[in-house]
Order: structure tokens, then C-alpha cells, then sequence
């Protein structure tokens, strides 16, 4: 994969003579992944998303590549003098869009997170969950090259975390970059194409384990099966994002086996599926979709004991907190 | 750069804190310019007035967006280009200023010297508008100066802008004193005194100044 940004020799400290907080950083970040850093408190995550995001400068090493960048801060604050849609306009100006483009994204990401009715509710006025949720549309309603979450999770009712899983998938079948912190060791689990760990300041890949890979038959999440046939003579898309002529480029590492009549069968994590499904129907000329199931019981189950949110279980009634507000 | 003022000038006029130093403007006008007073000496007085004035709102500026609100833009447009944004909204708000007071010199004050010398309107108000220029110059590098990135102990923001903003109006050597002084020594014998040197030397320190708190901005995010 193309290189996005890289990390030579990073290191950060606060200060002249301040304890290193990151020293030695080696890290490329390339197109179209999903990276996952992890650690634990104080070690210096936070650090090195605000690094990758431009907020900070490193005091040693280089770092190349400018993406268009967008952060979402862990806790996100209502002292501000607007309405959610207000705010969320000035910065998709900030980000570079017209005012009648940042407005309609604005209304767009609001709606999707449930939160079109607290449009015009001022900042100061929002409930925290509700106040995050402005947060990550702010973020996302850019469109960046290089998404940085710094455990943006927190906070948001469960359906806005799945909204905001299958936007980061979204974003990187797109092409995106996304970094990302979070503590619940399964958020984003089997979609993310490579973990780091910040231990002392320092940066280390980490080993996948079996089951944490997001290519074949290692996903530990929920899976979604999709049956699709290709145009007539179209070559079977093979590994990971596909480059064999006919075949649309696939999101999640989707694993692939023949079916029936001509047909393909993708696995993917289930956060994945929306942006496969797009990638499929997109395609010139497009696919076409036979049937989408939920993919039968991942292929090492690390836990029996601890069962995962039901993502892509058909969810007729709507969470109760995911409905606006009046 | 545009989109990032004007998003700073609506936190600045929806925050209110813009009015304790208007206010304070106001009064110090009020007490200040006497219906029928010589014009040069109060168009100095008006142009005294901005300096504190605009140290007090360029640190309101530049503290205005909370931290965490502070990252996105940041990311968005690089915490220097925010960091300037966030100067010349305060330099805005305070040419706003600097204008009104000059406006009231102009209707009120007397078109004469405190000897009774006539005094021509146009070029003593093209004198005032450069001296409000010079303090306000002057004001916003000392408010820079006086503010994180360049000034990191929180509590010692306030106490220095006071202090910088007393010396800088004090001490000879400064263009806020030079300017004022010409214009208040040309009031006595009705000479007009252009502060040009003054408002000169305001623009490479304000300059410098921002230049200085925008490249600290990203170092020390």
C-alpha cells in the first residue's frame, strides 16, 4: 500500500528537560488501512495521535506527508458559544468546504448519529454523549485522508458506536487512513490491518494474535457473508483489496470462496459489510448481490464466556437513546 | 484562513467577554474627551486607551476556544494558522475600537491647539488613526507575548500584560510612548506630528511577536 505519512525517529518530550514521552517512533502509516494503537494509561498514546494529527511537533525525528487531517478528542467540550449545526459548519469551513456544503454535511452526520433533532440546540445545552456525537461528526463530515480518534467511543449510546464503526470502515474503504485508541480490546475487532503498542514510550508492533487479523479466516467479530455475482466473465477477485482487472477493490480483506453458478462469497467483519456492499454495487460494470447472511461463528472463538454485541443481528426496534430527543 | 476568522470572530462576539474591555474603553473615553478639548491631545488620549485594550483581547482571543475544541481546528488548518487567526481577530475587534474613539475625537474635540492655533482636521485625524495603529500594534505583540504558547504559567498572564501594557506607555523608548508624546508635544503649538517612525517600528513587533507565538504554537501543543 501507498505510504500516507511516516514517523522517522520520533521522539516528544514536554519541555527542555522534561521526561521523554515518546522516543524512537518508527511508524509508516499507509493508504486505505486501519491502524490500532494501544497501551496503557499515560504511556503516551495520546501523545502520539496529537503527533500524527499535526497538533504537535515532534522534538526529534522527522515526520513526512501532509494528509488532509481530522481528530476527534477523547471528551469534547460545550463551552462554545454555538448551535451543534453552527459549530459543525464553521469547522467544515475550516476543513475547506463551501458554507452550503459543510451545512448539508453537517445535517447529513447529525441525522445518521441520531442527533438531527439537538441541531439547533446550543453546545452548551447538550447532553455529554450528545456533545461527542458533534464531536465525531466534525471529524467525519470532512472526509479527511487521515483519521485520528483518540478514543472517541466514550461516551456515545451503543447505536452511535456502531454508526461510527461502520464510518471508520466506510472511510477506509474510501482509501482513508484512520488511527485509532480505544480500550475495549473488541471494538473494531478483525478489522483493523495492524496494532501497535506504546509501552515506555516506545512503539512496537504488535504479533497478530491468531483471531485478530483482518484477513482470512482469522476475524474475531461478527461476520457478514455476502453471495454476489460478478459481470459475465468477470475474473475472480482475489486477497485482499482485489487489483485482479474485473474485480471492485474490497474493503475488510474480504475472504473469498466460489459459490454457486458463477457467484462469489466475501467474509467480512461485520463493520465491513456496508462499505463491501458499496464497493460491489459501485463497481463498473457493477455486481450483483444474490443474498447477505451473518457469516457462521468466527473461525477461533477466543471466549465462549463473553459474547459480542449482536452488530449485524436484523435490529427492528430502535435503541431507546438513539432516538432524538425533543 | 478566512472560514478560521470568521469561526473565531463568532466565538469571540458570542462569548460576550469582548464587552468588559469595550467597556472599559467606553469609560476610558468618557472620562478622557472633553467636548471642545484640543484634538491632537485627545487624539492621543484615544490612542493610549487601545493599548490595554488590545492586550486584553488578544489574550481573550487566544483563549477563547477550549482545549479540546482548539485540536480539531488545529488538525483541520495547523495550530499556527489557528494561532494567527485567533491574533488578527483580536486586532479586528480592536481596530474596531481604535475607529469609534476616533470618530468621537473628531465630533467632539476642538480643531485647535491648547494655544488656540487652528489645526486642519484631515491630516490630525490621519496622525490620530496612525498613532491608534501604533498602539494597537504594540498592544497585540505584548498580548501575544503575554499568552500560552509564549507565556506558560497561567497565572502570570494577567499581572505581565498590565506591567507591559504601564511600560509600554511609560518608557521612552517604546512606539505607543512616541507616538502619543508626538502628538501631545504637537498639540501645545499646533504642529501635527505624523508618528510614521512609531507605526514603523509597531508593525515588526507585532510582526515578530505573532510570528514567534504561531511557530511556538505547534511546538508546544
Amino acid at each position: 500500500m501507498p505510504e500516507r505519512m511516516r514517523l522517522d525517529g520520533v521522539g516528544r518530550r514536554y519541555g527542555v528537560r522534561g521526561p521523554w514521552v515518546l522516543r524512537e517512533v518508527h511508524l509508516t502509516v499507509p493508504e486505505g488501512a486501519l491502524l490500532r494503537i494501544e497501551g496503557t494509561n499515560g504511556t503516551g498514546k495520546s501523545t502520539l495521535l496529537r503527533l500524527l494529527a499535526g497538533i504537535d511537533r515532534p522534538s526529534t525525528g522527522r515526520i513526512t506527508g501532509r494528509p488532509r487531517r481530522a481528530y476527534v478528542p477523547e471528551r469534547f467540550p460545550a463551552a462554545m458559544p454555538f448551535t451543534s449545526a453552527g459549530y459543525l459548519t464553521h469547522l467544515g469551513r475550516v476543513h475547506g468546504l463551501t458554507s452550503a456544503e459543510a451545512a448539508r454535511r453537517a445535517a447529513e452526520w447529525l441525522e445518521r448519529f441520531g442527533a438531527a433533532g439537538h441541531a439547533r440546540t446550543r453546545l452548551a445545552e447538550l447532553s455529554k454523549g450528545t456533545s461527542q456525537k458533534v464531536a465525531v461528526a466534525q471529524a467525519l463530515l470532512a472526509e479527511p485522508e487521515l483519521l485520528v480518534l483518540d478514543e472517541a467511543w466514550t461516551g456515545l449510546d451503543r447505536g452511535a458506536r456502531e454508526v461510527l464503526d461502520r464510518a471508520v470502515a466506510e472511510r477506509v474503504a474510501d482509501g482513508g487512513t484512520v488511527v485509532f485508541v480505544d480500550h475495549d480490546p473488541q471494538r473494531l475487532a478483525g478489522a483493523a490491518d495492524a496494532r501497535y503498542r506504546v509501552v515506555d514510550g516506545r512503539l512496537l508492533a504488535q504479533e497478530e494474535r491468531p483471531g485478530a487479523s483482518a484477513y482470512p479466516g482469522a476475524a474475531t467479530g461478527p461476520r457478514v457473508t455476502i453471495e454476489a455475482e460478478g459481470p459475465p466473465g468477470a475474473a475472480p477477485p482475489t486477497g485482499p483489496p482485489g487489483t485482479t482487472a474485473g474485480a471492485p477493490r474490497l474493503p475488510g480483506g474480504a475472504e473469498i470462496t466460489p459459490g454457486p453458478d458463477g457467484a462469489f462469497r466475501f467474509t467480512v467483519p461485520a463493520v465491513h459489510s456496508d462499505a463491501l456492499l458499496r464497493a460491489l454495487l459501485t463497481a463498473r460494470p457493477p455486481w450483483h448481490i444474490r443474498a447477505v447472511t451473518t457469516a457462521p461463528g468466527p473461525a477461533v472463538p477466543p471466549d465462549p464466556a463473553t459474547p459480542y454485541a449482536p452488530d449485524s443481528a436484523p435490529d427492528a426496534v430502535p435503541d431507546p437513546d438513539e432516538a432524538p430527543h425533543p | 484562513m478566512i472560514a478560521l476568522l470568521r469561526y473565531q470572530a463568532a466565538l469571540l462576539v458570542g462569548s460576550h467577554r469582548w464587552l468588559p474591555p469595550v467597556i472599559l474603553y467606553a469609560a476610558f473615553l468618557a472620562i478622557g474627551i472633553q467636548s471642545g478639548g484640543p484634538i491632537l491631545d485627545a487624539f492621543g488620549y484615544a490612542a493610549v486607551g487601545v493599548l490595554p485594550v488590545t492586550v486584553w483581547l488578544t489574550r481573550i482571543c487566544l483563549t477563547n476556544e477550549p482545549p479540546a475544541a482548539r485540536s480539531c481546528t488545529a488538525t483541520a488548518a495547523g495550530p499556527g494558522r489557528v494561532h494567527l487567526a485567533s491574533v488578527l481577530t483580536a486586532a479586528g475587534a480592536g481596530l474596531l475600537l481604535g475607529l469609534l474613539g476616533t470618530a468621537l475625537v473628531v465630533l467632539l474635540s476642538d480643531p485647535h491647539s491648547a494655544h488656540q492655533v487652528a489645526v486642519p482636521v484631515l491630516p490630525a485625524t490621519g496622525a490620530g488613526l496612525l498613532a491608534v495603529l501604533t498602539c494597537l500594534l504594540t498592544g497585540l505583540a505584548l498580548g501575544a507575548l503575554c499568552t500560552w504558547p509564549v507565556l506558560r504559567v497561567p497565572g502570570w498572564g494577567i499581572p505581565a500584560g498590565l506591567l507591559g501594557s504601564l511600560l509600554l506607555l511609560v518608557l521612552g523608548g517604546s512606539p505607543a510612548n512616541a507616538a502619543m508624546t508626538g502628538l501631545v508635544t504637537g498639540s501645545l503649538h499646533g504642529t501635527i506630528t505624523v508618528p510614521w517612525l512609531p507605526a514603523a517600528a509597531a508593525i515588526l513587533l507585532a510582526a515578530a511577536a505573532t510570528a514567534t507565538a504561531c511557530a511556538l504554537a505547534s511546538r508546544r501543543g
